[in-house]
């Protein structure tokens, strides 16, 4: 249903930061409906659970190309699209480490 | 208020982490092993034109020596061409180039004076590649807001480098 994930590294900086929390919801009604501009949480082979943004939709929302805001983001441009099955959960709940 | 009840929360039951993956988090960069890695260059030049200068057999002891200069001289043109590579391609952003709108030019001096150092002995072309390393260091510093100051290196080759006033 919920998940609550800490971020680690700075490749979403500076929306999303080292330490930040956020709550995924895992539940289809949210992973059905994932758009460009979601936050989305999945498991990639090598580089295990990660946090990126959707850039494009792709095979009828089969695939996510998913980047980071940080210019050395390692994300869909080195690893390519995510399948739908590697998805973890979306974003719904951001709680920053600081107010900003 | 919210992010410290997680913080405690996550204390207490250990939250899994979600990793927004960069391929250089560490965020260090310093052009002081270029800079090292061209006076080096230097260095070994004048290294190899007093073994000339000695007048001694060409023997098996000169050709070593002159050898393992040559080989130093190859590695340190090198490794000064690699490390200012590096800063540029991941550190340097584009609003430093609009800053300082010769740095394209500055790195592409470094690149063909380091090859040129590689092809050659000669000394003025060596201590061109410290000069042109000298000043990407300096706007490398000034993009960090760090000042500057110039001093002789404290050995051989003396020449004056650009190191970080901190």
């Amino acid at each position: 249903m919920m998940r609550v994930i800490k971020v680690t590294g700075d490749s979403l900086s500076p929306e999303y930061r080292e330490g930040d929390y956020v709550v995924v919801a895992t539940i289809p009604f949210f992973l059905n409906r994932i758009q460009v501009g979601d936050v989305i949480v999945f498991q990639q082979p090598t580089y295990g659970t990660l946090i990126k943004k959707v850039a494009r939709v792709e095979r009828d929302g089969d695939q996510f190309f998913v980047v980071g805001a940080h210019p050395n983001s390692v994300d869909s441009r080195q690893f390519g699209p995510i399948a739908r099955q590697a998805l973890i959960g979306r974003v719904i709940w951001h709680i920053p480490k600081s107010i900003r | 208020m919210i992010f410290k009840l997680f913080e405690a929360l996550d204390k207490r039951f250990g939250f899994e982490r979600a990793s927004a993956h960069c391929d250089i988090p560490c965020g260090i960069y310093d052009p002081s092993g270029a800079q090292i890695a061209a006076l080096t260059v230097v260095r070994m030049v004048d290294l190899m034109a007093e073994l000339e200068a000695k007048g001694g057999a060409m023997d098996k002891a000169f050709a070593n020596s002159m050898s393992r200069y040559i080989a130093v001289k190859e590695e340190h043109a090198e490794k000064a061409k690699h490390e200012i590579r590096v800063i540029w391609g991941d550190y340097i952003k584009p609003q430093h180039i609009e800053k300082y709108p010769q740095l394209h030019e500055v790195v592409h001096k470094i690149m063909q004076l380091g090859s040129k150092s590689r092809q050659t002995a000669d000394r003025d072309t060596a201590v061109q590649l410290v000069d042109a390393v000298n000043q990407f260091a300096q706007i490398f510093w000034e993009t960090k807001g760090v000042k500057t100051k110039r001093a002789k290196a404290p050995y051989n080759p003396p020449l004056e480098m650009v190191y970080p006033d901190l």
